[in-house]
């Protein structure tokens, strides 16, 4: 019975959102009718098609350059970057930052990259405990959550994360050490490329994604007397780790 | 944040004479405003990506009804719900109703300063629902009962020794002196917060009609835990919020972050569009857009306040304000403080309540000049000033009216005849002898002229006036 009444109460509140939703635009309306010369609807007329195989192409040309300014500008908002010149080496040097970090358990995403090299199996045998990311308690609890990016910006030092199936938001953010592979085909220069080739994406897949994070360093306060202090919610410590393309 | 009217007279005074305000306001406030300098000089064309958003927000905001239609449909296409609110009561009501529906019990909230505006914490507290902001400045000051006094570090009056005393006496733990050990409790508490809570509330910082997307951007996680770990999220967002396309998110990211706090970027940005999907491992099973007028549309109707709403909310206005660094945020009594909240009080509130805030500036301009959307300050400024005074005009001080309006016209006589303003310079310069002191300035001057040197000091008359006194300068010069 509880719960009808609540029903009822909610439905009550829809109506009333109905009738707000014409008061709000009438006045909308209403206002902007002092309008003397009203500008154009911004649409696109652009062909992203088209710009991002520029895009594309360009980064190409310019990839040793974008990976030196990336990895310059990560190192600014402090994160640690290892290079490793092959997947044998990639997996060490992830070995070895574990063990320096006393890492006992890891949350991973299953990126075909990542499965391609075997990771997940490579850190169990190194005696790492696999937490689900289904359960965000479980999840929370993790030494490490290693992810693979979609795209990194060269001039801010972001790395970019789309949320899909095998890569749920979790990784990322629930525990205290987040390490990012990064692989130099998907650097691009600037915030104003990616998004030309996200706009293509999306029009070519008319698929948008429930998220995409930007992360640009670790997880920063300065609240408290402007002093900086990470890991205040999100990870403290950041590792990007580039493979050779 | 409740209140009848702001006293930003009375205030000022008092925030002018804590010393304690007044200095963590000069350090937070030079802070900013040297990260912003450089960030934004390291930007090639910033003038005309501020121009180019600038054009793009009046674009926005002359189509304001057709966009947001835009924003429902794609919300609603990504799984999302779209509710609307005319004021406050009914933004709380929605959200209220929400929570009850999903029988949450406890909240957890992100900055948001549309949630501050509407008072949604006291209705969920009313409402017998717990409710924690999860910002460890939002939360310092949740704790303490207090108001946020800046856009971007909410708890800058407060020291660390006053936090530190305040965690103690609130969380029952021992008194910590380090911000890492503060901020380390900070996160434990609120982890537990995450985990338990029913529904996690957001603002925006934009929302793209075109895709249903809102863009959070913030430096801690706690926007990213709050919008990914409660099975519902609620996003409040102000009308005036969108933006047409997507890819106007990229010139937007990149003015926000280097205005506000001089970052490149922000150690995150979130774009959310709708709920989970089905495949999604994780992320919240409910969205809901809830979309604010409060006041807003009515700011429409006005050709010269109507820019007041290309605001995005970055801060750089208060940093730069010589006003705001004396008096800091809490003395504009309301939601929002510094040159964005003199204009933007008094329009969403009704200009009765805060007469005094369209004057609490110097018209310097200077908010003008760092505003990324290139708002015309000292315009809306003098237009609302100007609505201030007919209003009060009809009441009382007609007697001060006339007398000032006769100065003026005498002022105008002076400047518009060349030999008159010769003449009045030479009067004024011998007019100033009995208060002059040595070369210095003039530090106290009789009334009505006191009423500017009560607070501030009047340079002296010069014997030559700079023109005359140019050609020798000039010459010296070379």
């Amino acid at each position: 019975m509880e719960k009808n009444k609540t029903g009822v109460r909610v439905s009550s509140l829809y109506i009333m959102s109905n009738q707000s939703r014409e008061e709000i635009l009438h006045g909308i309306r209403k206002g902007l009718s002092t309008v003397k010369d009203p500008a154009q609807l911004l649409t696109d007329g652009r062909d992203f098609s088209k710009e991002s195989k520029e895009v594309i192409e360009n980064l190409s040309n310019m990839q040793d350059k974008l990976v030196e300014q990336f990895l310059a500008e990560v190192e600014n908002v402090n994160t640690t970057v290892t290079r490793s010149q092959n997947s044998k080496k990639l997996i060490q040097s992830i070995a070895k930052l574990t063990k320096e970090k006393q890492v006992k358990s890891f949350a991973i995403w299953d990126t075909p990259y990542l499965k391609e090299l075997g990771l997940k199996e490579k850190l169990k045998e190194e005696g790492l405990k696999l937490t689900t990311v289904k359960n965000k308690n479980r999840l929370a609890k993790a030494d490490i959550g290693i992810t693979e990016v979609d795209y990194a910006i060269a001039d801010t030092g972001t790395l970019v994360l789309l949320t899909d199936k095998e890569q749920p938001r979790g990784v990322s953010l629930l525990p205290p050490i987040h390490l990012a592979i990064v692989r130099p085909e998907n650097i691009v220069g600037n915030i104003r490329e990616l998004f030309i080739l996200l706009k293509d994406r999306i029009d070519t897949s008319g698929d948008i994604k429930s998220c995409m994070t930007f992360i640009t360093g670790p997880s920063r306060t300065a609240d408290i007397e402007l002093n900086l202090t990470l890991g205040v919610h999100g990870p403290k410590e950041l590792f990007v780790i580039l493979t050779n393309p | 944040m409740s209140f009848e009217k702001v006293a930003f007279e009375k205030d000022s005074s008092k925030a002018l004479k804590n010393k304690k305000l007044r200095k963590a306001l000069v350090n937070v406030t030079d802070r900013f405003r040297a990260a912003r300098l450089r960030a934004s000089s390291q930007v090639e064309d910033w003038n005309e990506l501020r121009a180019s958003a600038r054009e793009i927000k009046k674009g926005t905001i002359e189509n304001l009804d057709k966009y947001l239609l835009m924003l429902e449909e794609s919300v609603k296409r990504a799984g999302g719900k779209v509710h609307w609110a005319k004021d406050a009561a009914e933004a709380c009501d929605i959200i209220v109703g929400i929570a009850r529906e999903g029988e949450v019990s406890s909240v957890v909230k992100s900055k948001s300063m549309a949630t501050e505006e509407i008072e949604l914490n006291s209705a969920f507290e009313k409402n017998g629902i717990k409710v924690v902001e999860t910002d460890l400045g939002e939360y310092i000051i949740q704790l303490a009962g207090e108001h946020p006094s800046h856009i971007i570090a909410p708890a800058i009056h407060k020291t660390k020794d006053d936090i530190s005393e305040l965690f103690s006496e609130k969380l029952g733990i021992p008194h910590y002196d380090e911000p890492e050990e503060l901020t380390k409790v900070a996160r434990e508490r609120l982890r537990s917060e995450f985990l338990n809570a029913g529904m996690g509330v957001s603002g925006a910082n934009f929302a793209v009609a075109e895709t249903g997307t809102i863009v959070i951007v913030e430096n801690e996680g706690n926007a990213r835990l709050t919008t990914t770990v409660p099975k519902i999220h609620v996003a409040l967002v102000g009308i005036e919020k969108l933006l047409p396309r997507y890819e106007d998110l990229s010139l937007f990211l990149t003015l926000l972050a280097r205005s506000a706090t001089g970052q490149k970027s922000s150690t995150y940005v979130s774009f959310i569009t709708g709920p989970r999907r089905e495949t999604d491992t994780d992320g919240p099973e409910e969205f809901h857009l809830v979309l604010l007028d409060n006041g807003r549309s009515g700011i429409l109707a006005s050709e010269k306040t109507r820019e007041s709403l290309y605001c995005i909310r970055c801060g750089a206005c208060l940093n730069i304000c010589p006003v705001y660094r004396q008096v800091g945020g809490h003395s504009y009594g309301w939601v929002y403080s510094g040159p964005i909240g003199a204009i933007i009080n008094p329009q969403l509130m009704g200009i009765d309540k805060a007469p005094e805030l369209p004057f609490a500036s110097s018209l310097c301009g200077a908010c003008r000049g760092v505003c990324p959307v290139k708002i015309d300050f000292p315009k809306v400024l003098l237009d609302l000033r100007k609505q201030v005074v007919d209003k009060e005009g009809k009441s009382n001080r007609v007697g001060w009216h006339l007398f000032e309006m006769l100065g003026i016209k005498l002022w105008r006589l002076t400047v518009e005849s060349k030999s008159l303003y010769e003449a009045a310079n030479k009067i004024a310069y011998y007019l100033q002898t009995p208060w002059k002191k040595g070369k210095g300035n003039l530090d106290s001057l009789p009334y009505p002229f006191s009423r500017w040197t009560n607070e501030r000091d009047f340079p002296q008359v010069a014997k030559e006036p700079f023109r005359k006194r140019w050609k020798k300068i000039k010459r010296e010069l070379g």
